[in-house]
């Protein structure tokens, strides 16, 4: 394995940074070598992790195609998709999306999405966690054992702020050092930028499992420099699952039982059915879809052609063409304007989706890079660039969504305008509007709408310590810093009498940094926990031997030890037996100790003996 | 201006980082200090004419040289340098890219009068507003009543826009009486932009 580079000079490992697809439905590991970015593989088959977490019975997780094998046996503990609770409070999902799951969700006592598994609540940073360090583990094997600490990690280019701080969140938890948040279709841009030595204005058409993306991108001069931005962080592959599983449920409405639509194995069962008809009209004119689960009184076996399949998911398809027109407006062009359309995403395997992009934009789409693995290509493309690889390419995104302040009549105000370069820093000035008044309240908003309670709420935040003064005096300048991963930082300072004033901010949708913290900690003591158990475990097989080995060698003990030896050594095998029962590492330590230095007589004893068998006959210089 | 890089003495064409030696110059910060201006970050001459690919130009070039991606290893303080460096080059293009901000940014640069101080229209001017004003209100989105008034009020923004880069063409005086005419122009220009944003906006929606 030739992946671990020596330092020469201080034979150090040199740090291995990867490119992170964190996908919907797949996540997958690549790396920069040899002057271009591959995908990881085991085995010649890339090291790619289903993005599906499952909870055994003691509370241990699994997770990719181990996880997902288990998805029909035990679908209320088997949790995909997870991606699309990132960020969110229930109240943000769709509740026909959680009639679909087979899987509990609720919301904590913030209104924050949270998966229960069992008796215990996962939120999702800390299911994406796991799959990251699945993704990490995956690579490290591809790579021989190198250890991974930095990633550079895509999300789709349309996450809000909350979306991409819950991402950062869970590499955290994960022990990932995050380098970079890169936009998935400015990733997808980058691999295929570098693949074909194309320049020109390029879009890029990204629909994965559960989001959508468009880009508009120029690239010039190895600059690929975002001019626009649009999508719909709910829209995509799952979405056409749901179509389907809506139509299993017509057929079956009169024959099963009412109930059988909230259980999860029909729930399951009905998307991994609605899953496998979607492939398969991807490449055939008509599929089946087909479902049995006779205790629930359903047995739905029902042909669909891709015509009918086509009319179903229109609406969807319009969704993300009418995103194309709008970022076309943005970024200032025309369909004719544009050189290359880029397909990215496994949804964009759908025939119709491919026809509809090529209608839209007048052109076939680029479809020579496999779309399952050019987002991956693409960050460990940008992996090689933040780690001073390459000069020559540069990256200028743009954040997607606009920025801004509620004011007193609740309107929003935009500070940043959707589609600015990042980084990008607006400070705007604020006064007191009553006499004396020491605090300001302020509410930060992502969004397009006119009104603050029609935008996303990023969180609140309060400054306090202003010098008491007559209204309007004090000269409050906030700022707002977008950081080149298009995550928002806002700071306040009162100005007119340099005295400093604090700021506390609550995410409405984020986990605070107690929160992360208590997480953090809870892996880590989850961590130490496994370790121990794995010791444990270790300890009593290591028993086990000893005292099968001690057991069948007493006689020769009673024989030759004496009496104080022989009563210790059977002591000794009682405590062993019995601590093979317990759950207490210490417990187990302890006995294992006192067996082992008990049996050293015995060892001494038998030892003498093998050299005595082993000598015997022989003359001394033979030995 | 035009102090040369701290580090190697060459000339520098942007105050933020030598185009020789690739070094993050210190930029001056907080109240009072002078900052350099838009132009000086883009290394354009100072004026209301300009030429938008020279100033993509500039950017691009520029980015090359702050963009935090090159500073990823650099430690703390050299990332925060870049961020803060790429985000000021940022605000410098879009000002100087927006006729509107480039204009208003002139007037106030050569201490001519703010927005509110000449914030009175005259009486014809406002009548004229609430007449695109009851258009926009009573027809219907792609209907050929607005497609009109969208096309009459871009006529009306060039006409005003030529005035006003005419007015700063070449650049006055500090304090020169043109520059209060050009004022009034840009607040009537608000009103048109409003009304230019509501027309098209209406015809883009749905």
């Amino acid at each position: 394995m030739g992946y671990i580079e020596l330092d020469v000079l201080d034979n150090q490992p040199k740090r291995v940074v990867i490119g992170i697809d964190l996908g919907t439905t797949n996540s997958l590991p690549a790396i920069w070598k040899d002057g271009r970015p591959e995908v990881l593989r085991i085995e010649g088959e890339p090291a790619l992790v289903p993005s599906v977490v499952h909870v055994r019975n003691d509370g241990t997780a699994i997770v990719g195609r181990t996880a997902r094998a288990q998805a029909l046996d035990d679908p209320e503990h088997t949790i995909h998709s997870v991606k699309r609770f990132m960020g969110q409070s229930l109240s943000d999902v769709d509740p026909a999306v959680l009639d679909r799951l087979p899987y509990s969700v609720t919301e904590t006592d913030r209104g924050l999405v949270q998966i229960n598994v069992h008796d215990k609540s996962f939120s999702p940073q800390e299911l994406s966690a796991l799959i990251l360090r699945e993704v990490a583990a995956q690579a490290s094997v591809a790579m021989g054992g190198a250890e991974i600490m930095s990633a550079v990690i895509t999300v789709p280019a349309y996450f809000d702020d909350a979306q991409r701080q819950a991402t950062r969140d869970a590499a955290r938890l994960a022990g990932i050092e995050v380098l970079r948040i890169v936009n998935e279709p400015t990733a997808a841009s980058l691999a295929y930028g570098l693949d074909q030595r194309k320049e020109g204005n390029v879009a890029v058409f990204d629909l994965g499992g559960g989001t959508f993306d468009v880009s508009i991108l120029s690239i010039e001069d190895g600059i690929f420099q975002v001019l626009s931005t649009n999508g719909d962080t709910h829209l995509g592959g799952d979405d056409v699952d749901a179509v389907l599983m809506d139509m299993i449920r017509q057929e079956a409405e009169g024959s099963a039982k009412p109930s059988t639509f909230d259980d999860p194995s029909y729930r399951q069962g009905a998307r991994l059915a609605s899953e496998k008809a979607k492939i398969a009209l991807s490449s055939k004119p008509e599929a089946e879809l087909v479902l049995s689960l006779p205790e629930f009184g359903v047995n739905v076996r029902k042909r669909i052609t891709r015509e009918e399949f086509d009319a179903a998911i229109t609406p969807l398809v319009d969704r993300s063409i009418k995103s194309c027109a709008q970022a076309l407006e943005d970024a200032g062009l025309e369909t004719k304007d544009i050189d290359e359309v880029v397909l990215v995403g496994g949804s964009t395997r759908i025939p119709l989706v491919r026809a509809q992009v090529e209608q839209f934009f007048g052109r076939t789409p680029h479809t020579e890079l496999n779309p399952d693995e050019v987002v991956a290509l693409g960050a460990a493309a940008q992996a090689e660039i933040l780690m001073g690889g390459s000069r020559d390419i540069l990256l200028m995104d743009v954040t997607p969504l606009s920025l801004g302040l509620e004011t007193v009549g609740g309107a929003a105000e935009k500070l940043v305008q959707r589609n600015s370069r990042i980084p990008c820093s607006i400070t705007e000035g604020f006064t007191t509007y009553v006499d004396g008044q020491t605090a300001i309240e302020f509410h930060v908003l992502q969004g397009e709408r006119e009104m603050a309670a029609d935008c996303r709420s990023l969180g609140r935040f309060k400054l306090t310590g202003i010098p008491p003064m007559p209204a309007g005096l004090a000269k409050v300048g906030v700022k707002f810093h977008l950081d080149a991963d298009g995550i928002l930082t806002v700071t306040a300072k009162e100005e007119s009498s340099g005295q400093t004033a604090s700021i506390e901010v609550k995410p409405s949708h984020g986990l605070t940094e107690e929160e992360v913290d208590v997480m953090l900690q809870q892996s880590f003591d989850n961590a130490k926990r496994d370790f121990e158990e794995r010791r444990r475990v270790d300890l009593i097989a290591e028993i086990g031997t000893m005292l099968r080995h001690t057991e069948a060698n007493l006689d020769v003990a009673r024989e030759h030890l004496d009496r104080e030896s022989v009563e210790d050594l059977e002591e000794a095998i009682a405590a062993a037996k019995a601590a093979g029962k317990s759950i207490e590492l210490d417990e187990v330590q302890a006995a294992r100790d006192v067996l082992d230095r008990a049996t050293i007589p015995l060892a001494a004893v038998l030892m003498d003996g093998v050299v005595k068998q082993a000598v015997a006959g022989k003359k001394l210089g033979d030995v | 201006m035009a102090s040369p890089c701290s580090e190697c003495r060459a000339k520098l064409e942007t105050p933020l980082a030598c185009g020789d030696c690739g070094v993050l110059m210190e930029v001056p910060n907080g109240p009072g200090a002078a900052q350099p201006t838009p132009f000086e970050l883009l290394a354009l001459e100072t004026a209301m004419a300009i030429d938008p690919e020279m100033a993509k130009k500039r950017l691009r070039r520029y980015t090359r040289l702050v963009h935090p991606d090159f500073y990823a290893m650099a430690g703390d303080e050299q990332r925060a340098r870049a961020e803060a460096h790429n985000a000021r080059l940022n605000a410098a293009y879009d000002l100087v890219i927006d006729d509107m901000a480039r204009a208003d940014w002139l007037v106030l640069h050569l201490g001519g009068p703010t927005e509110k101080e000449l914030g009175a229209m005259p009486q014809s001017f406002l009548m004229e507003v609430m007449e695109w004003n009851e258009i926009l209100e009573e027809n219907a989105p792609g209907s050929q009543c607005l497609a009109n008034l969208t096309e009459e009020l871009r006529q009306h923004r060039d006409g005003l826009m030529g005035s006003v880069t005419a007015a700063l063409t070449p650049l006055p005086e500090a304090g020169a009486p043109v520059l209060q005419d050009v004022r009034k122009l840009l607040n009537a220009l608000r009103y048109v932009d409003r009304a230019l944003a509501r027309a098209t906006g209406a015809a883009a929606a749905h």
